[in-house]
């Protein structure tokens, strides 16, 4: 049987706590569909505010009983901050090591880039120091128009700039080193129209994975589902007409959505804000990025501690207990194509009409559903498809694991 | 369902509850609201409570109350024969003040201060028809004082022990509702009682008109509305939903203060609510030990943890 590419499952998904860096609110571009809406260049995070929250998340041991740690970097543009970075990494080892600490040997470090910077010596320096230890996705949206549509650069007057050939420069060297290098890509409802050559094109670049996801604010117009579905029906018919399923993986399709949920076995919160931790450049811990300041449009942020005081555990607690029925509307527990159907706790904070993590907000419902007609489509034919060939059976022998990557 | 309306006649109507009255400047509620809020209170069918400042209500407001059946709670300084509850602040007062007699006590207290004040709490225990011990520093609760704090529930248990062999047994809120209780009965604001403050809008209770009068819920004219009502409901409170101290005041006001959100109590309020269970609990099994009571109630559970929080992320 020939394969089936599957969407890679994240180190250690599970078991590892994820911690956040926020080192810089600064970014190259001004990306129209980022959430961030509070970027600047001021804050940027010094080296003793890192030292302090390394110094109070090692020795703190018990509170992360997580069996091994993600410590991600994130902005704004994190290579911008790249020889702080390089300084927090390398205190992280000896720390780890020093502290006998249970992480030891047992981190990641994962970066999220725009890729602009990722030739430069220092970022090449630190990859190639790093490298082992290392996760780091580039965003590229998929064609050139599709990118620079809204990955532009900041501050240039009514003149708007695209990133697309700045970025795509290095796209060869960045599978060169990460070959199994996957990219994010975010549709906002001006995309719809360009979602299958995007996707096509970021084959052809030879990426072999595309983890795309609707953004979760409300910007969704009349007819937009429908564009969506026909996008999805067109990528659909070429993935599998071109048999690009054995190679390539696309997060659009995945043989788990579009299915109800039991209220009682599938409860969990979908979000894992509250069991993540991010600490930002005045040293402020948060249960996401997704919650401080700079992300949030109409609350405040949610602060549940410092690097000074420690965690406030008593704000983790709605976090830690939030769960799909509490925070779902009826429409949402009663739905019956409601599997795969995701939500970002920082959205639904930010859209709620109270100051409450626990209402869900349904801004991309109909988008789903339009994703799961699309996504019955694809497996309709290729089970077809398969059947006709005689790979079916050993296909269902075979099926691969899927991981849904939401945030 | 909304129940009960809590109307504060003034803005320095007694506190009854965790929350501070933090002005003293007096502002009555105009006239019209207060017409306004019983009228909407008979056709609600919602039970009123009046909450009174510490000085006589002009003529014209109490011939306005006499027009609706009612429950008056007044500060001691204030009370009366018909007074329904009654106030204390602090321990400023003497067991033998006029009016404790057969009457609901509310003392509002600091935990240190109630630990310090044993015996005039045993005074009360035989005097009242109810006491109800409000903790005003739930928040400042450390795990070192459970031992202490445990140590004094059981002590006050012996006292109500004693009282039920002398033939009565007081109504005591941290020891012996939990006894008499077959489910949930917490504080309901926001789900079964609202408030109607001085300036005439509603709150989900008085702490949350005390602490920012822009926190409305609705007004005499447009009626109440509580966005993301649910979250006051217990079925919407994961923690306590399946918590079995049901004597708990599950303080939605001490919720948001300390964990952001309504319907999530913080660790200190579970933890402190679950050793008055246990010493319940215990209270329970010490008092059938002298013959039959209440037959119709199951044994209190022996349980091995303090916050239902650990049982959920365990």
């Amino acid at each position: 049987m020939y394969p089936i590419k599957q969407e890679s499952v994240e180190w250690q998904s599970g078991k590892a706590k994820n911690i956040t860096f926020i080192v810089t609110k600064d970014c190259q571009l001004a990306c129209k569909y980022c959430y961030l809406v509070g970027k600047n260049d001021k804050e940027r995070m010094s080296w003793g505010t890192a030292k302090e929250a390394i110094d109070y998340i090692l020795g703190h041991e018990t509170d992360f009983p997580e069996e091994s740690v993600v410590w991600e970097f994130i902005g704004g543009e994190p290579f911008l901050e790249i020889e702080l970075i390089d300084r927090i990494c390398d205190y992280l080892k000896v720390e780890m090591f020093r502290h006998g600490h249970h992480w030891f040997d047992s981190y990641r470090f994962s970066f999220s880039t725009n890729g602009i910077n990722y030739h430069s010596e220092k970022v090449q320096q630190f990859i190639e120091k790093n490298h082992t230890h290392l996760s780091i996705g580039i965003t590229i949206d998929g064609t050139h128009a599709k990118h620079d549509l809204n990955r532009i650069y900041k501050g240039n007057g009514p003149i708007e700039k695209g990133s697309y050939n700045d970025v795509v420069r290095n796209i060869p060297l960045w599978l060169e080193q990460f070959p199994g290098g996957g990219t994010k890509v975010t549709i906002s409802s001006p995309d719809i129209p360009y979602i299958c050559e995007s996707v096509l094109h970021l084959y052809s670049l030879g990426i072999h994975e595309v983890n795309i996801n609707c953004v979760f604010e409300d910007v969704w117009k009349d007819g937009d589902d429908r564009l969506y579905e026909n996008q999805l029906i067109q990528l659909a018919d070429a993935i599998i007409d071109g048999e690009y399923y054995k190679d390539y993986a696309c997060s659009f399709f995945s043989e788990i959505i579009g299915k109800p949920l039991d209220p009682k076995l599938h409860n969990e919160n979908w979000c894992g804000a509250g069991k993540m931790l991010a600490v930002d450049a005045s040293g402020n811990f948060y249960p996401c990025t997704r919650f401080a300041a700079y992300s949030l449009r109409e609350k405040h942020p949610i602060i549940i501690g410092n690097v000074y005081d420690g965690i406030d555990k008593n704000k983790l607690r709605p976090f830690l207990t939030l769960d799909r029925l509490t925070q779902s509307p009826r429409k949402c527990i009663e739905c019956e194509i409601a599997s795969g159907c995701a939500w970002c706790q920082g959205e639904n904070y930010d859209a709620a009409d109270t100051s409450t993590i626990y209402q869900r907000s349904t801004a991309i419902c109909l988008m789903h559903k339009a994703r799961v007609r699309a996504n019955n489509y694809y497996w309709n034919k290729l089970y077809r498809k398969l059947e006709l060939e005689g790979e079916r059976e050993q296909f269902e022998n075979n099926r691969p694991k899927l991981n849904d990557i939401i945030c | 369902m909304l129940q009960y309306m809590i109307i504060l006649l003034d803005d320095t109507s007694t506190s009854f509850c965790h929350y501070d009255v933090n002005t003293a400047k007096k502002r009555l509620i105009n006239l019209d609201d207060l017409r306004a809020g019983i009228r909407m209170a008979m056709i609600e069918n919602l039970t009123i409570q009046f909450v009174y400042p510490d000085y006589d209500l002009p003529q014209e407001y109490r011939d306005v109350i006499r027009t609706i059946d009612h429950s008056d709670i007044k500060p001691l300084t204030n009370a009366t024969q018909e007074t329904d509850v009654m106030t204390l602040d602090g321990w400023s007062w003497h067991v033998e003040t006029q009016y404790l007699e057969s009457r609901i006590v509310v003392i509002r207290t600091s935990l240190h201060d109630l630990l310090a004040h044993g015996d005039e709490v045993a005074v009360l225990l035989s005097k009242a028809q109810r006491l109800n011990v409000v903790i005003t520093d739930v928040e400042r609760f450390s795990d070192d004082q459970q031992v202490i704090y445990n140590e004094w529930l059981g002590k006050m248990g012996q006292e109500v022990e004693r009282l039920y062999v002398n033939g009565t047994l007081p109504q005591f809120n941290l020891l012996t509702d939990r006894m008499i209780l077959m489910t949930m009965n917490n504080c309901g604001a926001g789900n079964s009682c609202i408030t109607l403050a001085p300036n005439g809008k509603f709150y989900i209770c008085p702490a949350f008109y005390y602490e920012n009068h822009e926190d409305s819920v609705g007004d005499l004219v447009n009626g109440i509305i509580i966005p993301n009502n649910q979250l006051y409901k217990l079925d919407n409170a994961p923690i306590c939903r399946n918590c079995d101290s049901w004597q708990c005041k599950r303080c939605v006001w001490l919720n948001r203060k300390m964990t952001l959100e309504v319907n999530t109590p913080s660790h200190e309020q579970c933890v402190m609510a679950h050793l008055e269970r246990n010493a319940s609990r215990d209270l329970l099994l010490n008092i059938r030990k002298h013959g039959a009571f209440l037959p119709e109630t199951p044994d209190i559970p022996k349980i091995d943890y303090l916050d239902p929080f650990d049982n959920i992320n365990n």
